[in-house]
Order: C-alpha cells, then structure tokens, then sequence
C-alpha cells in the first residue's frame, strides 16, 4: 500500500453517511412521485399544460445557450486576441455582473419599461445574468493556450480564420461546453426572473403547484421531470470534457505576438463588450441609484438591517454546513480515483443537477415532521449547504491538491505523524483556498431566492425576499435599497476575487482566474 | 559496519512486479549510487527504503533495527532518513530557516538550540543570510541546497536523494553536485544517490548499484563497475563502450577485429569482446595495429571520438585526447591497449 493513498479507515463510512444527507431530497422526490401510479403519472407529464411549459423550457433554455455560446465565444476571443486598449480594464464589465441576480436584473429593467414580459424578454435577463459564466469560461481557457502552436500554425501556412477554427476552437471546446452548462443550469432552476415576467417554465411550475394545490406527488412527477431535464445537461457536458484534451497548464507562452491590431476587429469587440457592459452594469445600477435617491417614501432602515443581518447570518451558516459536508468528500477525491470516490461525485454531480425550488420542496415537506427545525433558520441553511456543495466541493479538492503529496511525503521522513503533516502542511496551504471556496459559497447563497422563499421562517426577510415580494407588486422604489445593499455586498468580493492585484503577476492572475471561475461553476 | 541492508526486496504496484527480489548493504559513511534508465523502479526502491510504500515481500534494515518488510513497516516519521526529492519540494508557505527547522523536534530543542542548528545548517550550504527568504525567491541550485539542508539538520541516519540535480544546468550541477558529495562526506551520513547521468553516478560515489528492470545488474566500486562489467549491456550503461565479435581459443588467445595474435590452436567460445574507446591508441603508423580510414569525427574540445572504418567495414570508435591531427580521409593504424573482456555467446 502506498502512503499517499493510505485510507483513513472512518472516512467511507463518514462519507456514506454524508451522502445519504446530500440525497435525502432526491429520494423524498422518488418516495413521494411513488406515490402515483405509472398511468398515472404518465397522464400527468403527457398533459397539455405540461407538455407546454416543457416546450417553454427547452425554448428558453436553447434561446439563451445558443445566444451566450455565440457571444461569449465572441466577447472572450476578441478581449483575448484583439489589441485593446486598457484590455484589463474591460474584463471588469464582463464580471462583475456575476454579483447580480437573475431578480434584480428583472427588477431595474422592469422598472425602466414596465410592460416587460415574456419568453423574449426572460431571455434577454438570463443572458445578462449568465454570460459572464461563459466569458470567463473561455476566456481562461484562452489564457491557457500554448500561444507557440498559433505561431507554428501560422509559419504552416494557415490564414488566421482557419487557425481559430482549426488551433484554437477543439482546444476551448470543453470550456465552452462547461460556460453552455452554467448558463444552462441556471435557466433551468431559475425562479426569479421567469416569474417576475410571467414565463411559465418547469420551476414556476413546481413554485405554483406548491403554494396552491398542494398535489405533493404531481409536484414530484414534474420536480423529476426538472431534474431528469438537468441531469442530461450535465452527462451531455461531461460527455464532451472527456472527450476533450486536457489542457497542459505548465506550458504557456506569451500572447503577446499573437495579437492583432485589425481596427475592425477592434470595433466590434469593442462595440459587443461595452453593449454589455451597458445592459448589464450601468442601465442596472443608474435604475437602482435613481430609485434609492428617488424614493419620496422614508426608508425604514430597521428593516433593512434585520433583513441584511438574516441574510448574512443564514448564509454564512449554509457556508459553513456546506463546507463541513464538503471537507470528507474532498479528502475521498484528493485520495486518488476509486469506485466510491466515483460514486460520491456522481452523487454530488446529482445534487448539482437539484434546483432550488425543488430542494426547497422536499426540504419544507420533509420539515414538517422535523420538530423543532422546521422553521429554523437552520433547515434554509442546510438547503443553502445542499444546493452549493458541488461549487464547495470542488473549492475544497482544488485547495487539497495545492499540496502536492511530495510534500506530506518529506514532512514524514522528517519525522511528522500524520496528524502533524495535516496540521503543518496540509492546511496552512489549502486553507487559504478553502475559504475562498467557502466565501463564494456565502455569495451565492446570498442571492439564493426559491429556497428562501419556500424555507424561511415566518416573519423572517433576507435581502433577497424583500426585493422579490416589493418588485412582484411593483414597488420598485421601495426595493431599491434592498437590492443596492445585497449587489454592493456581493459586487464586491465578486470582484476582489476575480480580479487579482497586478503586482502578482500575469501567471498568479491566470491562476486566480481560473481557480475563482472553477468555484463558480454553479448558479444561484 | 552494516548502515542499511536491504534482504530480498520485492515491491508489487498490482500485478505488476517493480522491484524484485532485490539486495544489497551499504557501511556506514558509504556513498552509493543508484543507476538505470528511467522506469527501472530507482524512487521505488529510494521510497520503499523511506518508508513511503510498503515492500510486499523482503526486509530493510537499519543497522540491525528491522524497519520494513511485507507485514509491518515503521512508518516513515520514524525512519530517521533525511529524503530529498526531485526538485527539492520545499514547503512553499515556510522561510527557508522554518524549511531547514521543520523535523526539529521543539519538544525536546529549545528554541535557541533551533535557531543555532539552522544558522549551522545555512552555513553549511552557504545561504547564511537567507533564512528568511521564502522557497520562491531562491533559484534551482539554491533550493537543492536548502532541501539538502532540512534533510541534514535532523541528522538522519540515512540520506536518500532522488535525482536532485535533474532540474539543473550541466555546470552548476557538476558543481552543486561536488559541493553536496563534500558535505556529505564532512557530515559522515550514509547516502543513497539516484541518477540516470552515468558520470554523475561513478564520481559521486563509492559504490555504484545499477539497476534494470527491478533488479540489481551490478554492484562495485566505479572502478569496478566501470573496468570490469559483468556483461556488454552493464559497459554500455556505465560509459562508451565498443562491442565488437569476438572468437577464444584453447590456447588463451582472443580474436577480434582489431586484435594483433592469431591462434593455430582450436577454437572453443564465440561471443563478444568489450572496448573502452579511450584504450585504442590510434597513430598514422604503427608495426602491429590494423589500419582503416577516418570517416567521422565528434569533437568536444577536451576530447574527441574517432570513426575508424576497418576493411571488412566495421565501425571503431576510439577516443583520443590533446589537440586533433587527423582529419577525415586519413589512415590510420589503431592498437587495442586495453584488457581484454570476453563475453561469450549464450
């Protein structure tokens, strides 16, 4: 037996028990659906209205795909290739969106035009909110290239078009595909917008079938139906990562000969980013500070710290919960490949696949017979710890390989049990980087809406419920500081995070990128 | 006395058999070399003997403390072998003084006793000043020194060192590796030396164990396992050598392309002869050599290897030192020198 891989004997055993927490709304989802009969169940997912909102769904779905596929790839390849000036500077618009929800955006838009409604519409706010998932996606994928294969390209004889579809392209595939994966998941789990504009897709569905008729187990047909929707996105993705090289981070060379000073080019680079950055940061935040300035009415600032003080108190507690379930995971992971290590991530892969609103359902369902809990702050954090353990997770098995085993294997020869490599090794290293991971989590969990509508105790508002219940009446005055204070506390750390100091260098700001765009790999 | 003895070492990854049934013992003080191609299972011995992996079948000694073997293993932290690894690995979030203090016992060393060990330690490898300096901020050669350094600070009884020059250029290697050999020497330890550079290995140590395929090939002296390799493959591993057919006859003569004796007597072996190209004398004119034509020459500025094609078209090579007065087209007479080292045929 290898020491590097030596198991700690208790871990499977943790790990199983975790997983068994982590599944705990998939098979109350099963359970209840068993609870209608095949025909059943079969009559309901064949139904007309179904079958409509499915329709609606995968229209949306494609529609903002297809479209940030298209302009991320665009975006990403022209502030990567093209000559700007103050390039650096432009990656900020592309980013910073990140800090906003699906919600707000609905929200300033709608309080600009307010007859904004509709699958057009809904398409247009989920391609502000996910596209930088995309443009980060390729860009670093971009920034990995090995710029020496353009140069041996071209001194082939290849014209630059066909350099970028026959170089670059099959070498950012897998990016894009995982940018196309984000921005997927997202639609499909998100509530907010869709309802704010009256799109009725799967999860508005799921939403309206809990609050009104309460048919648990039609709601469970059609949560499955989500999930199952989900789970195909995410095989499809990872059918085209496994196919994909990996890319070799330790052969990179400068750009900087690569680049290209075509003025048209320029322009249009330049004219997509800053109409981004138009639609998305600057139209936005002139709504939210127009209306917060504006405001006739009195802004009850009591409410409004109670709000952001339960908002920061639940989600620091799901970080905390998630980081706890992602630290064994991790380890099993960091121990090197196995049927159980397999098995967990597929698990956790599941997971992943579970929106809000349908782990909010079981959670609230299963809740009920929960005492105490229920209505506890604590069951809204553990749907916070479910929903975002595969961004936690993934954080978490970044931070442990930091440590390269040769590292645990000298402190042993220089006479360190292993308790004592953990403790001075181990984590005086990845440490830094799990809390990194456990921050986004906090982010994330932030802006969380569905699961914190369905979970919240009564009589308790975060940030995010009091924007939703004041734009769904239109009352956009009233939820301007509310959603100014939840963008400005997540807007930024969004952008600390993303963006490293200059002074550590092109390598260190690659690596940062890459890794911060590794742990938000998941939707809100 | 016997530092470290390995007894019939075998090491399975699965099914497939890296060491097997390996053995050999190193005195105390002793500097051994560990050489053969890469894959040849060298860092799987180096970290069967830290302890790092577990030997399915064999023992490991230490002096006559059992250390390893297939059922129980002393587990690395209690070894004592001062390990360095390629390209050193230190201990990115540490200064280099915490790097060289990190096996020092602070229960039993006081804080002072720490520091005057590390001040030791940066004088020994030259760095004084550096201590505080992060891993990063050192260039290659000086992070050898520092790994070497927190190796050496616990006073391992046994230093393994796994090819920590690789990453190197040539000269500051020969160098470093001078440098490393002297202190090592000065500090009396018992070191394991793995390499895949055939001259670092036979001026580094004073044993060479070369290795192939999991098992040992050859141990010796570098003299010995240079002058007298127990097989052609052995004299390739070790230096250039020229193998060349060979015919042995009952009454002790040996035959070969550039051999000077016939024998009328009866042949009894056929097989091969090795070569040194150093000891084939080479002169415009000679009474006795066999003549052929230079057709290539390599040179390297201290030396240079001749291409000598004979008669019957074989190749010779055959170096020669001091400044070069041949040129290709030229004859050349060639005197074989050396001992004759007969292999025959299997």
């Amino acid at each position: 037996m290898n020491f590097r891989i030596k198991k700690i004997k208790a871990l499977p055993a943790l790990v199983a028990l975790l997983l068994g927490l982590v599944l705990i709304p998939f098979i109350y989802l099963l359970f209840r659906a068993s609870e209608k009969s095949i025909p059943e169940a079969i009559d309901l997912l064949l139904r007309a209205k179904t079958l409509e909102v499915l329709a609606t769904t995968t229209a949306l779905l494609a529609l903002v795909v297809i479209i940030n596929v298209l302009l991320g790839t665009l975006i990403a390849t022209g502030l990567h290739f093209v000559r700007i000036p103050y390039s650096r500077a432009l990656i900020i618009p592309t980013v910073l969106p990140l800090a906003i929800p699906s919600y707000v955006f609905t929200y300033t838009w709608m309080a600009l035009i307010p007859a904004l409604s509709g699958l057009w519409a809904a398409a247009f706010i989920l391609v502000l909110t996910t596209l930088p998932y995309m443009i980060l996606a390729v860009l670093i994928s971009l920034r990995r290239l090995d710029s020496g294969l353009i140069e041996v390209a071209r001194s082939l004889g290849l014209t630059k078009p066909a350099i970028f579809f026959r170089v670059v392209l099959p070498q950012i595939r897998s990016s894009i595909s995982a940018g196309a994966l984000l921005s997927g998941l997202y639609v499909m789990s998100d509530y907010g917008a869709v309802s704010l504009l009256r799109v009725d897709t799967l999860t508005v569905t799921i939403a309206n079938m809990f609050k009104s008729s309460y048919d648990r187990g039609a709601a469970a047909v059609i949560s499955l139906l989500l999930v199952f929707a989900s789970l195909i996105f995410v095989s499809v993705d990872q059918l085209i990562k496994g196919r994909s090289i990996s890319d070799n981070a330790s052969k990179r060379s400068s750009v900087k000969n690569t680049r290209l000073s075509n003025p048209s080019l320029r322009a249009a680079t330049l004219t997509l980013t800053l109409t981004y950055a138009l639609l998305s940061v600057l139209i936005p935040f002139s709504v939210l500070i127009s209306r917060f300035i504006g405001n006739p009415n009195p802004i009850d600032y009591q409410r409004l710290l109670a709000a952001a003080t339960s908002t920061i108190l639940v989600s620091a507690i799901g970080a905390a919960m998630a980081l706890v379930i992602a630290i064994p995971l991790a380890i099993l992971t960091a121990q090197g490949p196995g049927r159980f290590a397999q098995f967990s991530e597929r698990v956790i892969l599941v997971g992943h696949a579970l929106p809000g609103v349908v782990i909010g359902l079981a959670l609230v369902s299963l809740g009920v017979h929960l005492g105490a809990l229920y209505q506890s702050i604590f069951l809204l954090a553990f749907a916070y710890a479910l929903l975002f353990l595969a961004k936690a997770v993934a954080a978490t098995t970044q931070a442990l390989q930091l440590v390269p085993p040769v590292l645990r294997e000298v402190a042993a020869t220089l006479g360190k049990n292993r308790t004592s490599v953990t403790a001075s090794v181990v984590f005086p290293i990845a440490l830094p980087s799990i809390g990194l991971g456990a921050l986004l989590v906090f982010l994330t969990a932030m802006k969380e809406l569905p699961a914190t509508i369905m979970l919240r105790p009564t009589g308790m508002d975060t940030l995010a419920t009091q924007i939703w219940s004041y734009a769904s009446i239109s009352r956009f005055n009233d939820a301007a500081p509310y959603a100014l204070l939840l963008v400005l506390i997540a807007a930024i750390p969004t952008f600390l995070l993303t963006l490293p100091p200059a002074e550590r260098g092109n390598q260190a700001e690659i690596d940062s990128m890459s890794s911060t765009a590794q742990k938000m790999r998941e939707p809100v | 006395m016997t530092s470290l003895s390995v007894s019939n070492l075998t090491v399975k990854f699965g099914a497939r058999t890296v060491i097997s049934d390996l053995s050999f013992s190193l005195a105390s003080g002793e500097i051994a070399a560990l050489l053969g191609p890469s894959g040849c299972g060298k860092t799987t011995l180096l970290r069967a003997i830290a302890g790092l992996l577990q030997p399915s079948a064999g023992t490991i000694r230490f002096g006559t403390q059992l250390v390893g073997v297939s059922s129980v293993v002393l587990p690395p932290h209690k070894r004592s072998t001062g390990y360095v690894p390629q390209q050193g690995a230190l201990f990115p979030h540490l200064s280099v003084a915490k790097n060289i203090a990190f096996g020092l016992d602070r229960n039993t060393l006081s804080k002072k006793a720490i520091a005057e060990v590390v001040e030791e330690m940066l004088e020994l490898i030259g760095l004084t000043g550096f201590g505080e300096r992060s891993p990063q901020q050192l260039s290659g050669g000086q992070q050898t020194r520092v790994a070497l350094a927190r190796a050496l600070a616990v006073k391992p009884k046994t230093v393994l060192l796994d090819e920590p020059f690789s990453a190197l250029d040539a000269q500051l290697r020969q160098e470093l590796r001078t440098e490393v050999v002297a202190l090592l020497r000065s500090q009396g330890t018992t070191a394991i030396l793995v390499t895949h550079d055939r001259e670092e290995a036979l001026v580094s140590s004073d044993k060479v164990i070369l290795m192939r395929e999991g098992r040992i090939v050859q141990d010796g002296s570098p003299e010995e396992v240079y002058e007298s390799p127990v097989s052609p493959a052995v004299a390739a591993s070790t230096g250039d050598a020229l193998i060349l057919k060979a015919d042995r006859y009952i009454d002790g003569v040996t035959t070969y392309a550039i051999s000077k004796s016939v024998s009328k007597s009866a042949k009894i072996d056929s097989g091969y002869i090795v070569i040194r190209p150093e000891e084939i004398r080479v002169s415009r004119e000679s009474q006795t050599g066999i003549t052929g034509t230079l057709v290539h020459l390599d040179y390297y500025g201290h030396d240079a290897m001749l291409s000598v094609q004979l008669a019957d078209a074989t190749i010779i090579k055959a170096r020669v030192t001091g400044s070069i007065e041949f040129t290709v087209g030229d004859q050349l007479c060639l005197d074989h020198a050396g001992p004759i080292r007969f292999f025959a045929q299997k």
